[in-house]
């Protein structure tokens, strides 16, 4: 139990840790590649810091929902943070939901997120949450799709189940049900952490902007909540991918050596990862609206052939 | 002996090889520049002559390393050059249009698909064990698909040159039955097949570029205009 514990606290520290400085790499990475200048890695926590510290600007139409919007962002992320196994093969919460609780809990932060984007009764906030729910509701059933892949081959939905089993077999990467797999759950990871084919995350006043359309009216702490959760939940998409599909060095028990080479194998993992966000970011155009649904068929059709893949090969 | 002599590895890279000719082949479906198309038919047909190469390499069978070289000149060289030119000459606007939108499409092909492994999981057994002679039988399903796709491409696309493209693929659909199955028809069909299919080309190329002259379009739905 204390163990338990334990393992909650310190993955706790290390997802809101780690988040802004993903967020900060991927942004610096951008800007090299662009030969631009950029900012530094650590300029999400100073943003955060920031924020933290400065007034808020409630809007007078505003209900409770506004106020309680952030807090369930954040709060859910945290929430699935702790079911995803993130340095140990065991995830701390994992005896409390698997892959099901971990979608559907992420739905329930997005819907609050629309909501407060609805709340405050700009016209801004209610075409990016209705943006917003045309993508997720597109976005999902390809996840599922990919999801339902690997847990059939570990023939559980528990995460840490999935991963133990795909840990004992070297090369499982290069099974085409795996691949098509990925591929899907990349499509997925770009659509939902709003990255550039789908979103794009550096526009503050576009017409097209989908995530800052929704956070507009937000200021202050709520602002910093809502960064902060959404800097979680792409972190732990980023996890998913890389820990189901590619579970080297995942610790299985619990000594400082496996902990250290835990620790490292993952963050290695998160910057290639990041590299190549930032390759596909770097490479394509912003798709209109309209075309967003293609790039999502796209990844339901590769989730279905992951799937059906799974039967015949 | 080295990992790469293993059947198992073989079998591996095959089924890894045949997945992703079945995701180039719904890229096509998917894809809206005519170039593009033509490149991805290009990418499947590199892969198709790898597989080729791969069953060859395992089966010791000289034949098949011939008819993986003539896949590789003729479709992955030749015909992609001769479509790219022909594109550049008859400077058409580049988009395709098909008939049914792509996000429908794209789904109507994994339907395809799951219609391909329906019919090919009657034919497959997978008791057999692997040994170089079951290498990529299980491949079948995949050559079915890539049928149906390319069919259901042809039907699709209303210029002419796009549904060139589609016979072709439909055509690889064939080829990735035949090499996988038999190890390859006697090469004199072989032959046959890769000569018929250059000549289709070029004639349906100076077609598309007649029809283009004559009505102005490649839209073939103006054919009509023939009986009056």
């Amino acid at each position: 139990m204390s163990k338990m514990l334990l393992a909650s606290i310190f993955q706790l520290i290390l997802l809101l840790c780690i988040s802004p400085l993903i967020s900060g790499i991927i942004k610096t990475l951008k800007a090299r590649l662009q030969m631009r200048r950029g900012p530094g890695i650590f300029q999400p926590y100073r943003d955060l810091n920031k924020l933290l510290r400065k007034q808020m600007v409630i809007p007078e139409t505003a209900s409770w929902i506004f106020a309680a919007a952030p807090i369930m962002v954040f709060a859910t992320s945290v929430l699935v943070g702790l079911l995803v196994p993130m340095i140990t093969a065991e995830a701390p919460l994992s005896l409390f939901g698997g892959v099901l609780a971990v979608v559907y809990l992420l739905g329930l932060g997005r819907f609050f997120l629309a909501l407060g984007g609805l709340d405050a009764g700009s016209s801004f906030g209610g075409l990016g949450s209705s943006r917003e729910m045309t993508i997720s509701a597109l976005a999902e059933p390809a996840m599922m799709l990919a999801i339902f892949t690997v847990a059939l081959s570990a023939s559980s939905t528990n995460l840490s189940e999935v991963v133990r089993g795909a840990i004992g077999q070297s090369w499982r990467f290069l099974v085409p049900s795996q691949m098509l797999a990925f591929a899907a759950l990349f499509i997925v990871l770009i659509a939902e952490t709003g990255r550039i084919p789908v979103d794009n995350p550096a526009t503050h006043l576009e017409l097209t902007m989908i995530h800052e359309a929704m956070i507009l009216e937000y200021s202050g702490p709520y602002l910093a909540l809502i960064e902060w959760g959404a800097a979680v939940k792409q972190l732990i998409l980023m996890t998913l991918l890389i820990n189901i599909f590619y579970p080297f060095g995942l610790s299985l028990e619990w000594n400082a050596a496996s902990l250290a080479i835990g620790c490292g194998s993952y963050l290695l993992k998160l910057v290639i990862l990041s590299v190549l966000i930032v390759l596909v970011e770097t490479t394509n155009a912003k798709m209109r609206l309209f075309r967003v649904p293609e790039l999502l068929a796209v990844a339901f059709v590769l989730g279905a052939l992951a799937l059906i893949s799974t039967f015949l090969f | 002996m080295y990992f790469y002599q293993d059947t198992q590895f073989g079998e591996r890279m095959i089924t890894l090889m045949a997945a992703l000719v079945l995701v180039l082949q719904i890229a096509m479906v998917g894809q809206r520049w005519l170039v593009t198309n033509i490149r991805v038919f290009a990418a499947q047909s590199f892969l198709l002559a790898c597989i080729a190469n791969t069953i060859a390499y395992y089966n010791h069978a000289p034949h098949i390393y011939i008819a993986a070289a003539l896949t590789f000149l003729v479709k992955v060289v030749f015909v992609p050059i001769l479509m790219e030119r022909l594109v550049a000459k008859i400077d058409i606007r580049q988009e395709i249009e098909p008939l049914i939108n792509i996000p429908i499409s794209i789904l109507i092909a994994g339907g395809l698909t799951l219609v391909g492994y329906v019919v090919a999981e009657s034919f497959y057994h997978p008791k057999e064990g692997i040994s170089p002679a079951t290498l990529g039988h299980n491949t079948l399903a995949v050559a079915i698909s890539l049928f149906l796709i390319g069919f259901f491409m042809m039907i699709n696309r209303r210029k002419a040159l796009t549904q060139v493209l589609a016979l072709l693929s439909l055509e690889n659909g064939l080829f990735l039955a035949a090499i996988s199955l038999t190890y390859g028809m006697p090469l004199i069909v072989e032959l046959g097949v890769f000569f018929d299919l250059l000549v289709a080309t070029m004639v349906l190329g100076i077609l598309v570029y007649r029809i283009r002259e004559t009505f102005d379009s490649m839209d073939v739905s103006q054919l009509r205009r023939l009986r009056g």
